[in-house]
């Protein structure tokens, strides 16, 4: 298994990690401010050195760089498509006039969403590059 | 533009075998990529880049030709 591979199956890990404890942090808890602590798991994703992979620089090869580039192409594609659906579906329910106020935490918890949307897609895609033959 | 997608062929394992047995991690090592890569082009997964392929090619003393074998479709132009 490459480090690309290992660094993969564990952000799948760690967001899944992540998914889970907020849920449950929610049921008990309950929405809010303080169920964003959660969101420290994502640390995680640092402590093994396979997944500091974008740090390390020209470790990867060009298959494996080629990889990394599609993938990461591929999650920013789609965190866009899933933006526009999110501000259309808001704009054609609410009403496009309509304006919103939401509390700071709601802000940063958005970020934290797209940014395991991102690293999901991500490390999904580069697991399916990996298994599937790929042409250069 | 061609309708099919060519094919190109490797004898990266023969040659490895020809050169004293040489190891996947050895070759990977002289053309300076990671043995999955090496198993990648090996197993027909990963087409290289130019650079890739001449180095291969120069880690068996071969030319490019010897290592690689371009195969076109038939309903390629």
């Amino acid at each position: 298994m490459t480090d690309s591979e290992k660094w993969a199956w564990l952000t799948l890990f760690v967001v899944t990690l992540t998914a889970t404890a907020y849920i449950a942090y929610v049921g008990l808890v309950g929405n809010g401010p303080a169920a964003q602590a959660v969101f420290a798991l994502m640390a995680l994703t640092a402590i093994p050195a396979s997944s500091r992979r974008h740090l390390k620089g020209c470790r990867l090869d060009e298959r494996e760089r080629g990889i990394a580039n599609t993938a990461l192409l591929a999650a920013f594609r789609a965190l866009l498509v899933a933006f526009i659906a999110a501000i259309l579906t808001i704009g054609f329910s609410k009403g496009w006039d309509t304006s919103i106020n939401v509390p700071l935490w709601v802000l940063s918890a958005t970020i934290c969403w797209a940014a395991i949307f991102v690293l999901t897609v991500e490390a999904v895609t580069t697991l399916v590059l990996y298994r599937r033959r790929l042409h250069a | 533009m061609p309708d099919a997608q060519p094919e190109i062929r490797n004898h990266i394992r023969r040659l490895r075998f020809e050169h004293g047995e040489m190891t996947q991690d050895q070759l990977a090592k002289m053309a300076g990529v990671t043995r999955h890569t090496i198993m990648a082009l090996e197993g027909g997964k990963y087409f290289p880049s130019l650079l890739l392929a001449f180095r291969i090619a120069r880690a068996f003393g071969a030319a490019v030709e010897q290592v690689f074998e371009y195969k076109e479709s038939a309903s390629a132009n």
